[in-house]
């Protein structure tokens, strides 16, 4: 059995979400909350609620968004299973590869993201936006035969769909409905997740 | 104690026999519900499993106020589905031996200290106590070897099976009908009295209410 692991990288790797750290730094952190938990609830779709996220948050220069990203918290236990299985590890996001790329490499390994249109230091819009399913399915092509999810979010729907395991990470904030009830394990601290990665090894 | 021992408490089931609306695990005896009796047992264990099908939410709402660090292990085919394939879901990856115990048990703490000090990787330990429910499945022990040496429903027997368990390298398969059905192939095994009530039928709740001073209050 050659097992992969494919983690979200908001509130799963990080303790925080990302995108609304971006959105204190235009006072706009209240605002961002609402359109979140509108995105929760179902009352915009996922998708939509990341372009315009994405599209309030353009006016941000992209060099600021990394400094802010640089400072975000990793859950350090589970970063350093994936630092120690690198070979079997991947990281699926929705959000931007210009704004992670620098937290992907801390990490240390290959990551699915949506690709950003950009000029310079100027965000100019979505190129794609990642189907984590793609990306489970491309982590099979590369030889594996059992991916493990692990994620918090709507936007790991699909990846929960595709794996063959999912486990829903309840540490940042409790995992919502939909997800809760495709996944095949629970956790709500670091040290359960890593302890059901590593059996799963 | 091994650190990389595990438990695994299966509270999936429906519990239809005893009529209440809850989750056999959620029953309250004297102000506390049977899980956390159960929790406050396996303190030291550092891997605790529980699994959940029939109203999953309030078990892991509950047991998440206690300790958060349990991984909860869904079965969604609760209703369709064994206990056994249940303790398959549980335990099927794990690398090490790991104790399983019945999530509708009343358990005493001093016997069942003891019988934690026999999970030391050695050997399996099968857990047995004096037979007291309606249906019960007893065990036939060996005296001169100290083992069990067979599960049987007829003829009665003076000690049952307890749904409580340390297995080394007995894998509870998928298809399995009951748990001491996948455990007879590897007959016989060592096994450890251990003070318990089951819970399945009002009868059986009344019996535990009627000795909760002697099994929850015991010095350990």
């Amino acid at each position: 059995m050659k097992t992969a692991f494919c983690f979200d990288l908001d509130g799963t790797l990080t303790r925080q979400e990302i995108l609304p750290l971006i959105a204190r730094d235009i006072d706009l952190y209240q605002e961002f909350e609402a359109l979140t938990l509108a995105t929760i609830n179902g009352i915009i779709p996922f998708v939509n609620s990341f372009k315009l996220r994405c599209r309030i948050l353009a006016e941000v220069p992209i060099s600021r968004v990394k400094a802010i990203v640089s400072q975000v918290k990793l859950y350090d236990k589970v970063v350093q299973f994936v630092s120690n299985n690198k070979e079997c590890c991947f990281i699926a996001t929705g959000n931007l590869d210009i704004w992670i790329e620098e937290l992907a490499q801390k990490i240390g390994c290959p990551i699915y993201s949506s690709v950003a249109k950009y000029t310079e230091d100027k965000l100019d819009g979505i190129e794609k936006i990642l189907d984590k399913a793609d990306a489970v399915d491309d982590i099979r092509a590369k030889g594996f035969n059992r991916v493990v999810a692990i994620g918090d979010g709507m936007g790991d729907v699909g990846m929960f769909q595709q794996a063959d395991i999912s486990i829903a990470y309840g540490a940042t904030h409790c995992p919502n409905q939909t997800l809760l009830e495709l996944s095949n394990f629970v956790t709500f601290n670091e040290d359960a997740l890593c302890r059901t990665i590593n059996t799963l090894l | 104690m091994q650190n990389d021992k595990h438990a695994i408490i299966s509270a999936a089931g429906l519990g239809s026999r005893l009529g209440l609306n809850i989750p056999k695990c959620l029953i309250e005896i004297n102000g506390k519900t049977l899980i956390e009796y159960q929790l406050e047992l396996l303190k030291k264990v550092e891997d605790i499993r529980i699994i959940v099908g029939f109203m999953e939410h309030k078990v892991i709402d509950l047991v998440r106020k206690i300790r958060d660090d349990v991984v909860f292990v869904r079965n969604p085919d609760y209703k369709t589905t064994s206990n056994a394939f249940s303790v398959h879901l549980g335990t099927h990856d794990l690398k090490y031996p790991f104790i399983i115990i019945d999530g509708d048990l009343l358990i005493e703490k001093a016997s069942f200290d003891t019988f934690l000090e026999k999970c030391n990787g050695e050997e399996s330990v099968i857990g047995i106590t004096q037979a007291k429910t309606e249906d019960a499945v007893f065990v036939t022990i060996n005296e001169p070897s100290g083992k069990i040496t067979k599960f049987h429903r007829t003829p009665r027997g003076n000690y049952e099976w307890t749904g409580i368990a340390y297995l080394k390298n007995i894998p509870i398969k998928a298809d399995g009908k009951y748990v001491f059905t996948e455990i007879v192939p590897f007959l016989p095994l060592a096994y450890h009295n251990i003070v318990c009530y089951e819970i399945d039928t009002p009868e059986d709740l009344d019996l535990a209410i009627n000795n909760f001073d002697s099994i929850i209050n015991s010095k350990a």
